[in-house]
């Protein structure tokens, strides 16, 4: 499989305080790859670095061949991220937000008008997307900030804690647009604190505690680091490797 | 720029989405025209009463009484001693006059007796002139007594009474006609701005100073929900963002705007059509003034609390020093603080336009100012900008 994103030696402190501290990794084109970490781990300011919100303080970031850090737009044009929050207007119709974010990425109205129609299908919102999205449920909405992502047909999708507070309906659905999307060709960031969710649905999986990558690999390599891999859960990886202690 | 003008209209739809915003901004507004209208719209000229005891109830007394009430502007309320000094205690007035026992007969006698005036304080602007109308009538009525006095010294006992009276009328009649001195007014033929006027103007520029620094808080809530973050990933810049944001809110101050106007000039009926093309140029350069005072605030504040804190402050601040419900001009360190607040030239420009008075090409000082406002806030509104609550890269 080729490399699509390549971070080299990434970091970012905030007042003095590593929040990321020098890592690198590779995710490989058409993966599902698994950020996972204790609340802050620096999951979050890894995903903000590598989706060019947030200025790296060292390293870089190859996406598709193109530096987060010089060749910011290019790389723009090849990510669609959904945020932890449902970054979205409340008080505007599903479709209305889709074809304005739509716009925001370059499309022409029409293309936006019609790109929304299809990705409202994919997330199973095709009948309620004329409904203002305040009126929504609490998994219609998760489904309609990861739409939002989707507008631009990304190359990577960052999907940061997808299915935060949403019934098992929609996180089934949510699941399936993403081994979806991975089929058809989309690379996929994912970060979550479910381990079952991660270990269904990530080919690979990189533990982050205390701003570093303590490991990497699929969840059956993992499994083995530390036990029998179809008696060990990777919950129990998970808290093998970045330990019991509360971290907030 | 194409991106920027998508974010400005969706700022608009926005806008017309959200009921809350659309109530205080022209719901409300259009309330209180209705009220000040009520209030005001009939009787916005001087009008003042004379709360007086008249513990005499004589001849002259009853004359000098006549007087005021003949006048325009002043109608007289009778009193007795006690509720006159009742009514001073509750500051229901703040100016009585009492007339004492024996002022008429004291005078027809040739001793000196004087009408009393109680206030509180200096007893108001409308005290003031009531006093001066009072003491004027007093003078006249007392001048015909003194007046028949000097003739009949003069004349001695030679004359009769009769024909005293008859040469005392013939002099008043004649002073009456062709006084000495006469102030003569000489009004230049223009319209007046009235204070209804200026409370339309100053509930325009209020409600819309009003409506930009309270969109401050979406600001925020979208800076914490991570919709701007958002917005960078996409094509859009910080830039056109920034942009976009400044043209929404001053589409939604020119819609209030113009719907405010709208219902001042046709309800109201105040000046015309030019006055009120006028007045929507006039509404644009308040628009930007506005909403870069707004974004200013989205700059500074870190939460729903401090915008909300900061819309309040500022916006009383600039209208209660901005001549929004009473004049400031000759008002001492009140007119000195007005000059820092830019109600006052928006008030001001838009009263001129009102009344029918002013003209937009008039306004120099007021669009420099309001303008200068504008650029200066854009600039500090733009170096302070931020699309997270984290440093980010531009």
């Amino acid at each position: 499989m080729d490399t699509y994103l390549q971070a080299e030696a990434l970091a970012k402190r905030f007042d003095g305080v590593a929040a990321v501290d020098g890592i690198s990794f590779v995710i490989r084109t058409k993966e599902i790859f698994g950020l996972l970490g204790p609340n802050g781990a620096g999951k979050t300011t890894t995903i903000r670095m590598l989706s060019t919100i947030l200025a790296p303080d060292a390293g870089d970031v190859r996406i598709g061949g193109h530096s987060v850090i010089h060749e910011r737009d290019e790389v723009r044009k090849r990510i669609g991220v959904c945020p932890q929050e449902l970054a979205l207007y409340p008080e505007l119709s599903a479709f209305d937000n889709l074809v304005f974010f739509g716009r925001m990425t370059g499309l022409s109205g029409r293309a936006a008008k019609a790109r929304a129609r299809a990705v409202l299908a994919e997330v199973g919102l095709e009948d309620r997307g004329g409904e203002t999205v305040k009126k929504y449920s609490g998994g219609m909405k998760r489904r309609v900030n990861i739409a939002i992502a989707l507008m631009n047909r990304p190359e990577l999708l960052f999907l940061d804690e997808p299915t935060v507070g949403i019934d098992p309906q929609s996180r089934n659905k949510i699941f399936e647009t993403v081994l979806g999307l991975r089929d058809e060709g989309t690379t996929v960031l994912y970060t979550t604190h479910y381990m079952e969710e991660a270990d269904r649905l990530c080919d690979r999986i990189g533990i982050m505690d205390r701003g570093r990558i303590i490991a990497v690999g699929t969840p059956a390599e993992l499994k083995r680091q530390v036990g029998d891999p179809a008696r060990t859960t990777l919950e129990e990886v998970f808290l093998r490797l970045t330990g019991r202690k509360l971290r907030d | 720029m194409g991106r920027a003008f998508h974010l400005a209209r969706l700022e608009l739809k926005r806008y017309f989405a959200d009921r809350a915003d659309l109530a205080f901004g022209i719901a409300l507004p259009i309330v209180l025209f209705a009220v000040m209208t009520g209030a005001l719209g009939e009787n916005a000229g001087f009008r003042a009463t004379m709360h007086v005891a008249d513990l005499d109830g004589g001849p002259l007394a009853h004359r000098i009484l006549g007087q005021v009430n003949d006048s325009e502007s002043i109608s007289v309320r009778r009193y007795t001693r006690d509720e006159l000094a009742d009514a001073l205690r509750r500051t229901a007035i703040l100016t009585g006059f009492v007339i004492p026992p024996g002022f008429s007969a004291s005078i027809e006698s040739g001793i000196p007796a004087s009408i009393v005036v109680e206030q509180r304080g200096s007893g108001g602007d409308e005290g003031q002139i009531v006093v001066g109308v009072v003491r004027e009538a007093a003078r006249k009525a007392v001048s015909a007594i003194e007046l028949r006095r000097a003739i009949g010294v003069l004349a001695g006992d030679s004359a009769g009474d009769e024909r005293v009276d008859e040469v005392v009328q013939q002099l008043l009649t004649e002073a009456h006609h062709h006084p000495s001195v006469e102030v003569v007014t000489d009004p230049m033929h223009v319209p007046e701005a009235s204070e209804l006027d200026r409370l339309l103007a100053g509930i325009v520029v209020m409600f819309l100073l009003f409506s930009a620094t309270l969109s401050a808080r979406a600001l925020i809530a979208e800076r914490r929900s991570g919709t701007l973050e958002r917005l960078v990933t996409t094509q859009l810049s910080p830039g056109e963002l920034f942009i976009g944001k400044f043209l929404g809110g001053v589409g939604r101050a020119m819609v209030q705007s113009f719907l405010l106007l709208g219902l001042a000039f046709a309800v109201l009926g105040v000046a015309g059509p030019l006055a009120f093309a006028q007045c929507l140029i006039l509404a644009l350069v308040v628009a930007a003034t506005v909403t870069s005072v707004g974004l200013v605030v989205a700059a500074l504040a870190r939460t729903d609390e401090q915008a909300a804190f900061s819309a309040v402050l500022v916006t009383m601040i600039m209208s209660v020093f901005g001549g929004t419900f009473f004049p400031t001009a000759g008002a001492g360190w009140l007119e000195v603080l007005s000059r820092f607040s830019l109600n006052t030239y928006a008030v001001d420009a838009f009263m001129g336009l009102f009344s029918g008075t002013g003209r937009l090409a008039d306004q120099e000082l007021e669009l420099a100012v309001l303008g200068g406002v504008a650029i200066t806030g854009l600039v500090i509104a733009r170096t302070m900008f931020r699309v997270s609550s984290s440093p980010l890269q531009s």
